[in-house]
C-alpha cells in the first residue's frame, strides 16, 4: 500500500478518542455531542456522496485508555466507508508502541497513518509524517506530509477595528495565508504533497461562517492541500439540516470539484524573476519564511532555491537573486553567483563577497545599498545588513524593479495573484494566473495585469462549468483584464506564445 | 479682460521675478495688489501627437517658455495622487485621476526645447519613500519615457528627506493662514522655476483641485502624516496628510507652528488655508492642468459618486490663482463664489484665500483668457 496523492482529506472527528478530549477541554457542549456520536454512525457518510472528498482522517490512537474503544467504535464507519470508496487514514500520537498501533489500523482496514515522527521506524502502513511548520525535516518529508501551525487564511483580524481594516507595514490590509508556505514545500520536498492542517476560527458558525472556499483556494493556488476542516457549529448545523449549513457545504465541495477538475494545474511550475536562495532552516527558517510571505504578499512572483542546490542561470528567465543567508556562497555557488552578475543579473545581499577593488555607488536615497558594478550586473549589499524581513522584500522588489513585474493587480488591496505554467518550449506553452480575495466581501473592479501581449485569457471560476472568455485590453506594456466581481478565487488561462 | 502690454518675454521674465520677490519677503500685507495674468486654454479631446501640439500652442499664447526656463533648473510637481493601484473602475488612475503621461512629456518636451538646464519631475507618492520611477512603473507607467523627452530629466519623491541633507523652509509670506511656514523636500528651494502640472477635478474636501491643491501634496509625511514624530521629522512616511484635515495634531516641533492654536478642527477650514499658504510660500511660475480626460464629484476613486468625464481641455498659465480661477469656471462654478456655493459647498474658496495672500487674482475681468474662450469650452462637472 502506497500513499494515494489523488486522496483529498477531510478531518472526520468522532469518537470516544474525540469526545474524551473534548471533555478534557470543556468544551462539549449538547449539540456538538449529538454532531460527534452522529458523525460515528456510518449514515453520516451520505454527506459526502457526490463529493470529490475521498479520504478521511480519523483520530486512531493517542496512547490513552479511550483508545480501543475508539478504535472499537470506528469499525462501523471503516466499513460503510470502505464499501463507498473511501480511505481513512488514523491520526496516532502515542509515545510508545506505535508500531501495534498502526497494525492495529492496518488490521481495521485504514489505509496509511498520520505520525509526529517515525523516528525512522517502519511500519506496517505507510505513514503521513506531520511536522509543525517551522520543523519539518525536509529531507524525511513522506509523499505526503503535513504541517500543522498554520494560519487561517484571510484578514488578520488583529488588525481589524470593528469594521475597519488597519493598514499592515506594507500600507494595505494584512492577509494571512500560506501561500509562502506552500511554495516553500514545491522546491524543499520536490514530488511530494503537503497537507495543511489548520482548523476553521471558533468563532465561525452557519450564519457567520469561515471561509471554506478561500481556505481551499489559498492551499491549491499554490500547490498544497487543505485538510478540510468543519468548525463544530457548522457540524451541528449540518447534522440538524440547517439550511444555511447546506448551502456552506455546497460551496465547499464546489470549489473542491473545481480544484479537482484542474489537478494538471498543481503541475505548473511558478514564475518569477527572482531566484530566493535559502536553506530556509535552523536560525535562518523564520527570517527567509518572512521574506517570501512579504514578497507573496507585495504580488511579487518568484522561485525558490535551497542553497545546496546548483543556482539557477541568467538564461532561464531570471533577472535577479536574492542570498538571503548571513552564510557566505560556497565556492561553486561564489562562482554561479559571480557569472550571473557577470552576465548582467542583480544578487542581492546581506553582505559583499563580490570581487575586492570594486567601489560601490548609491541607486536611491531610500535604498540603504551599497551597488558594486560586476561585469554587466551588479551586486546590491545591504548597508547594515538583512535585519528587517519586510524591508528586505521591499527593497528587492524595488532593486529588481516593478519593470520587470510578472502581474500586478489594480484595486487589489485585499487580493493576491500567482502566476505559474507549463511550457513546451522557451516560449510556447500554459499560463496561469490565480487570483484570490482574502476579504470576506467581494472585490470590485480588480484589473489584473500580466506583461504578456495577450488578446484574451480563458476565464475560470467555482461553480461554472465553462470559462468564458476573456477579452484583454491593450496597456502599455503588457495587457489589463478586468476582473468580474471576485467572491474568492478565479483563474485566467493564456496559451500560445510569448506568455 | 485685460491685455497684456509686453512682450511675452518681458511678461514671464516678469512672473518669474514676481514670484521670487514673494519668496524674499516674508512679511507682506495680505491686501496685497495681485498680478493682471494671461491664461490659455486649449481644446484636445484626446491624448496622443494633438496633445504636444496643442500645449505648444498653449504656451506661445503665454509669451512662450524660454524666458522662464533658459539655463534654468525647472522643477514640476505632478498630480499622482492616492495609490498606484487606485482606479476608478477598470479605467487606468491617468484616465481619470492622475495627469496623463502624455501631458508630462509634452509639458517635459517643450520645457526641454525652450532651454531648461534641468527638469526634475517631482510627487510625493502616499506612504512610501519608494524611488518616483518604481511609483509610476506601478501604475504601468514608463518613466523612461520622460527621460527621453528632454535632455536631463531627473525624478525625486519628495514624500521625505530624498537626496536633500535637510528640509528646506518657506515662510508664508504675511505669516501665514495656517502654519507661518513649511518644511519641504529640498526640491522645492533647488529650483529656480516651479512648475504645478494637475488634474482638472473636484475635491471633496477643498471643491476643487487644481495648480493649487496639487501642491498640497509637496508637504512631506515625514513631518506632516499621521505618524510624524512630536519632535523630528520620520526618516520615512508615516500614513497620509490626515492632520491638515482633522488638525488632530501638529506637524513635528522641528517644522514652523500653527498660526492659530484654536482654529476650527474643519478640514473645509484647514486644508484651503494650507494650499493657499503653499502656493504663498513656494511660488508656482508656471500652472498647467490636464483636463482631457478626468472625474467628476471627487479627486479619486476613494470617493462616493465619482465617475469619469471627459471634457477634453488643457489649460495653462503663469499665475496659478488666474488659472485655476479659469479652470473653476470652465468646470461650471463661479471662481468668484465662497463658502456655501458650489463648489465650495462646505469648504472655504482656496482661490479667495490665496488672493487674500497676494498670489493673484480669481477674478475673470482681471484675467485675460487666450485660446479657446471660456463660454466656448466650458464643461459643467456637476452636470456631466
Amino acid at each position: 500500500m502506497n500513499l494515494d496523492k489523488n486522496w483529498l482529506p477531510m478531518k472526520w472527528p468522532c469518537g470516544p478518542l474525540e469526545l474524551a478530549r473534548r471533555n478534557k477541554a470543556g468544551s462539549v457542549k449538547p449539540d456538538l455531542k449529538e454532531a460527534l456520536e452522529a458523525w460515528e454512525r456510518p449514515s453520516a457518510l451520505e454527506l459526502l456522496k457526490g463529493t470529490p472528498i475521498n479520504c478521511l482522517i480519523v483520530d486512531w490512537a493517542a496512547g490513552v485508555r479511550e483508545d480501543l474503544d475508539q478504535q472499537q467504535a470506528l469499525k462501523p464507519l471503516l466499513e460503510a466507508g470502505g464499501r463507498l470508496g473511501l480511505s481513512f487514514v488514523g491520526r496516532v500520537a502515542v509515545k510508545e508502541d506505535t508500531g501495534a498501533a498502526v497494525a492495529a489500523a492496518r488490521a481495521a482496514g485504514l489505509r496509511a497513518v498520520m505520525l509526529d515522527d517515525t523516528s525512522g521506524q517502519s511500519f506496517a502502513l505507510p505513514a503521513i509524517l506531520q511536522f509543525p511548520r517551522d520543523k519539518v525535516a525536509w529531507e524525511n518529508a513522506s509523499t505526503i506530509f503535513s504541517s500543522t501551525e498554520n494560519v487561517w487564511p484571510g484578514l488578520n483580524l488583529e488588525t481589524m477595528h470593528g469594521d475597519t481594516a488597519v493598514a499592515g507595514p506594507t500600507g494595505i490590509p494584512w492577509v494571512n495565508s500560506n501561500a509562502w508556505f506552500a511554495l516553500l514545500a514545491a522546491e524543499l520536498a520536490p514530488g511530494k504533497t503537503l497537507w495543511l492542517d489548520v482548523d476553521p476560527p471558533d468563532a465561525s458558525t452557519a450564519a457567520h461562517p469561515a471561509d471554506y472556499a478561500l481556505a481551499i483556494a489559498d492551499s491549491r493556488a499554490y500547490g498544497s492541500q487543505w485538510i478540510i476542516s468543519l468548525d463544530d457549529n457548522l457540524r451541528a448545523a449540518l447534522q440538524k439540516g440547517n439550511v444555511q449549513a447546506k448551502s456552506i457545504w455546497e460551496k465547499i465541495c464546489q470549489t473542491l470539484a473545481f480544484c479537482e477538475s484542474h489537478r494538471e494545474w498543481q503541475r505548473f511550475q511558478s514564475q518569477g524573476v527572482l531566484a530566493v536562495v535559502s536553506d530556509f532552516r535552523g536560525d535562518n527558517a523564520y527570517f527567509s519564511g518572512e521574506v517570501l510571505n512579504l514578497l507573496n504578499r507585495r504580488q511579487v512572483q518568484f522561485r525558490i532555491i535551497e542553497r545546496s542546490t546548483s543556482l539557477p542561470a541568467l538564461a532561464h528567465g531570471l533577472k535577479a537573486i536574492l542570498w538571503l543567508d548571513k552564510q557566505v556562497p560556497g565556492a561553486e555557488q561564489h562562482s554561479q553567483l559571480l557569472t550571473f552578475a557577470r552576465q548582467g543579473g542583480l544578487v542581492v545581499a546581506g553582505a559583499y563577497w563580490g570581487p575586492a577593488g570594486v567601489q560601490p555607488t548609491k541607486k536611491d536615497p531610500s535604498l540603504q545599498y551599497n551597488m558594486y558594478n560586476v561585469g554587466k550586473g551588479q551586486i546590491a549589499v545591504a548597508e547594515e545588513g538583512f535585519n528587517d524581513p519586510y524591508q528586505v522584500a521591499v527593497d528587492t522588489h524595488l532593486l529588481v524593479s516593478r519593470r520587470n513585474d510578472l502581474v500586478r493587480l489594480y484595486n487589489s488591496e485585499t487580493t493576491n495573484c500567482h502566476s505559474s505554467g507549463e511550457f513546451t518550449s522557451p516560449h510556447h506553452g500554459r499560463r496561469l494566473v490565480q487570483v484570490l480575495n482574502y476579504s470576506s466581501d467581494p472585490a470590485d473592479s480588480v484589473t489584473l495585469w500580466v506583461n504578456a501581449r495577450v488578446a484574451s485569457a480563458r476565464l475560470w471560476q467555482p461553480g461554472t462549468k465553462v470559462a468564458p472568455t476573456l477579452q484583454g485590453v491593450a496597456a502599455s506594456p503588457g495587457t489589463d483584464f478586468g476582473l468580474p466581481r471576485l467572491s474568492v478565487y478565479c483563474a485566467l488561462e493564456f496559451e500560445g506564445t510569448n506568455l | 479682460m485685460t491685455t497684456s502690454t509686453c512682450s511675452r518675454r518681458k511678461f514671464l521674465g516678469a512672473m518669474g521675478a514676481a514670484a521670487g520677490a514673494w519668496m524674499a519677503r516674508p512679511a507682506m500685507s495680505l491686501a496685497r495688489s495681485t498680478p493682471a495674468a494671461r491664461v490659455a486654454v486649449g481644446t484636445c479631446h484626446e491624448y496622443g501627437p494633438e496633445v504636444l501640439e496643442t500645449l505648444s500652442s498653449m504656451f506661445d499664447q503665454l509669451g512662450g517658455l524660454e524666458g522662464l526656463v533658459r539655463g534654468k533648473t525647472v522643477a514640476i510637481k505632478l498630480n499622482l495622487t492616492g495609490l498606484a493601484t487606485d482606479r476608478l473602475g477598470y479605467l487606468p488612475a491617468e484616465i481619470t485621476h492622475w495627469v496623463h503621461p502624455e501631458v508630462i512629456g509634452a509639458t517635459v518636451h517643450l520645457l526641454g526645447q525652450a532651454g531648461a538646464q534641468r527638469i526634475r519631475l517631482l510627487e510625493s507618492p502616499l506612504v512610501t519613500t519608494e524611488p518616483l520611477e518604481e511609483f509610476m512603473l506601478q501604475a504601468n507607467w514608463e518613466p523612461r519615457d520622460f527621460l527621453g523627452a528632454a535632455s536631463r530629466v531627473e525624478f525625486e519623491n519628495t514624500n521625505y528627506l530624498g537626496y536633500g541633507k535637510e528640509y528646506s523652509r518657506f515662510w508664508v509670506p504675511g505669516g501665514g493662514l495656517m502654519f507661518k511656514g513649511y518644511d519641504l523636500n529640498h526640491s522645492y528651494e533647488d529650483c529656480d522655476v516651479f512648475v504645478s502640472l494637475a488634474k482638472l477635478k473636484e475635491h471633496v474636501t477643498a471643491g476643487v483641485t487644481l495648480s493649487m491643491k496639487n501642491c498640497f501634496g509637496i508637504t512631506p509625511c515625514t513631518i506632516y502624516g499621521d505618524g510624524a514624530p512630536v519632535d523630528e521629522p520620520s526618516l520615512t512616511p508615516r500614513g497620509g496628510r490626515g492632520p491638515f484635515h482633522e488638525m488632530n495634531r501638529l506637524p513635528s516641533k522641528s517644522a514652523p507652528p500653527i498660526v492659530n492654536a484654536n482654529a476650527p478642527k474643519d478640514a473645509g477650514y484647514s486644508v484651503p488655508r494650507v494650499v493657499a499658504d503653499l502656493v504663498a510660500a513656494r511660488p508656482v511660475h508656471l500652472a498647467v492642468i490636464d483636463g482631457i480626460h478626468s472625474m467628476a464629484g471627487g479627486e479619486g476613486p476613494w470617493c462616493d459618486h465619482v465617475r469619469h468625464v471627459q471634457p477634453g481641455l488643457l489649460v495653462a498659465g503663469t499665475n496659478c490663482v488666474a488659472t485655476d480661477a479659469v479652470c473653476t469656471a470652465l468646470m461650471g462654478f463661479d471662481p468668484m463664489a465662497d463658502r456655501g456655493a458650489p463648489p465650495f459647498e462646505t469648504c472655504d474658496s482656496t482661490l479667495r484665500l490665496a488672493e487674500q495672500l497676494g498670489v493673484g487674482s480669481r477674478d475673470l475681468n482681471q484675467i485675460e483668457v487666450v485660446g479657446t474662450p471660456i463660454a466656448k469650452a466650458r464643461f459643467n462637472f456637476r452636470s456631466a
